[in-house]
C-alpha cells in the first residue's frame, strides 16, 4: 500500500508537471478572441463604411452612365451625321479627282500644244531674225543704191548743163556759116515706156424676162432681183426671137424683181421679151 | 531499520521501526504531492480549491 501510495504520488507528480496551463491558453484564447471580435467591429465598420461609399459611388457612377448615355446617343447621331458627310465628300472627291484627271490631261494637252507653239515661236524667232538681217542688208543696199541715183542725179545734172553749154556754143559758132547742129542721137539704146496691160474681165451672164412695161414714163421690170444678183446700175438688153429691142438700166432692185429705164428703144418693148446681160 | 533482529518460528521478523520509517517516507511522499499539486494550481490558477 506504501508502494502504491508513492506510485500514484510519482503518477501524480508527473502528471502534474507535464499537465498544460489552460489558464493561460484560456487567456491567450480570450485575449485572440477580443482582438479578433474588436477586428470584427473595425470591418464591420468598414464595411458599412464601404457600402455607404460604394452607394454614393453607385449613385455617382450611375449618373455618369446616364450621361454617357446620352452623350452615346449624341454621338451617335453626329455620327451619322458625319457618315452621310463622308459619303457627300467622298463623292465630291471622285468628282473632284475626275476633274483634276480631265484638268490634267487638259493640261498636258495644252502643255503640248504650248511646246508646239513655244517651237513654232522659236521657229518664228529665228525667221523674224533672219529677216530683219536681210531687211538691214537691203535697207543698206537701198541707202548705197540712193546714194549713187544722187550722185547720178548730179552728175547728170552737170552734164545736162555742160550740154546746154556746148549747144549755144555751137550754134554761135554755126550761125554765122547758115548752119544748124543736127540732133544728137546717143549710143546707148533707151529703155521701153511702161505699157498697160491687157483688162482681163469676166461675163456675168444673167438671164431673164420682161414682166412689165409703163410706156407712158418708159420703165419696165423683170423677172430677176438681187436674189439672182442683179444690181442697180446694170444694163439689160431686151431681145425677141433674136432682134434687139432696146436696153433697160436697172434703177430699183427687189428679191425677186427689178426694176429700169429703157434706152435705145427700137421697138417697144412687152411683157415676156426675154432679157440678158450679154448679147 | 532496527539492528534488533527478532525470530519467530525459525522465521526472522522485520523490527519494527522499518516499518514505521516507510510509513513516514510514503506519507512525506504524499504530502511532498499535495503541496506539489497546490503550489502548481495556486500559481497556475491562483486558487486552490475554486474552479476559476
Amino acid at each position: 500500500m506504501t508502494i502504491s501510495s508513492i506510485f500514484l504520488c510519482g503518477i501524480v507528480v508527473t502528471y502534474v508537471a507535464l499537465a498544460d496551463n489552460y489558464k493561460d491558453k484560456y487567456d491567450e484564447i480570450k485575449t485572440e478572441r477580443d482582438s479578433f471580435k474588436e477586428t470584427a467591429e473595425d470591418k464591420t465598420e468598414q464595411y458599412n463604411q464601404k457600402v455607404v461609399e460604394k452607394d454614393a459611388l453607385e449613385k455617382r457612377l450611375n449618373s455618369e452612365i446616364n450621361n454617357l448615355k446620352i452623350e452615346i446617343n449624341t454621338l451617335k447621331s453626329d455620327l451619322k451625321v458625319v457618315e452621310a458627310q463622308k459619303m457627300h465628300e467622298e463623292k465630291r472627291a471622285s468628282d473632284m479627282a475626275s476633274v483634276v484627271e480631265t484638268t490634267t490631261q487638259t493640261s498636258k494637252e495644252t502643255t503640248k500644244l504650248l511646246m508646239d507653239r513655244e517651237a513654232q515661236l522659236t521657229l518664228a524667232e529665228a525667221e523674224r531674225i533672219k529677216l530683219e538681217a536681210q531687211l538691214e542688208d537691203t535697207s543698206n543696199t537701198l541707202l548705197e543704191r540712193l546714194a549713187i541715183i544722187q550722185t547720178l542725179e548730179k552728175e547728170k545734172k552737170q552734164l545736162l548743163e555742160e550740154k546746154a553749154e556746148l549747144q549755144s556754143r555751137m550754134e554761135k559758132l554755126l550761125q554765122p556759116t547758115g548752119k544748124a547742129p543736127a540732133p544728137v542721137v546717143t549710143v546707148t539704146p533707151t529703155t521701153d515706156i511702161a505699157r498697160l496691160a491687157p483688162i482681163v474681165t469676166k461675163k456675168i451672164e444673167l438671164r431673164g424676162l420682161v414682166t412689165a412695161v409703163d410706156t407712158k414714163n418708159k420703165m419696165a421690170s423683170i423677172s430677176i432681183g438681187t436674189a439672182d444678183g442683179v444690181k442697180e446700175g446694170m444694163r439689160f438688153h431686151v431681145t425677141r426671137a433674136n432682134k434687139f429691142i432696146c436696153d433697160i438700166l436697172i434703177i430699183d432692185t427687189d428679191a425677186e424683181e427689178a426694176v429700169g429705164v429703157l434706152e435705145l428703144i427700137e421697138e417697144q418693148p412687152r411683157a415676156g421679151d426675154t432679157i440678158a446681160t450679154n448679147l | 531499520m532496527s539492528p534488533n533482529r527478532r525470530i519467530r518460528g525459525g522465521k526472522v521478523i522485520a523490527a519494527d521501526n522499518l516499518y514505521t520509517v516507510i510509513l513516514g517516507i510514503a506519507f512525506g511522499v504524499v504530502l511532498a504531492t499535495a503541496v506539489f499539486v497546490a503550489y502548481k494550481c495556486y500559481f497556475q490558477y491562483e486558487t486552490i480549491f475554486n474552479i476559476p
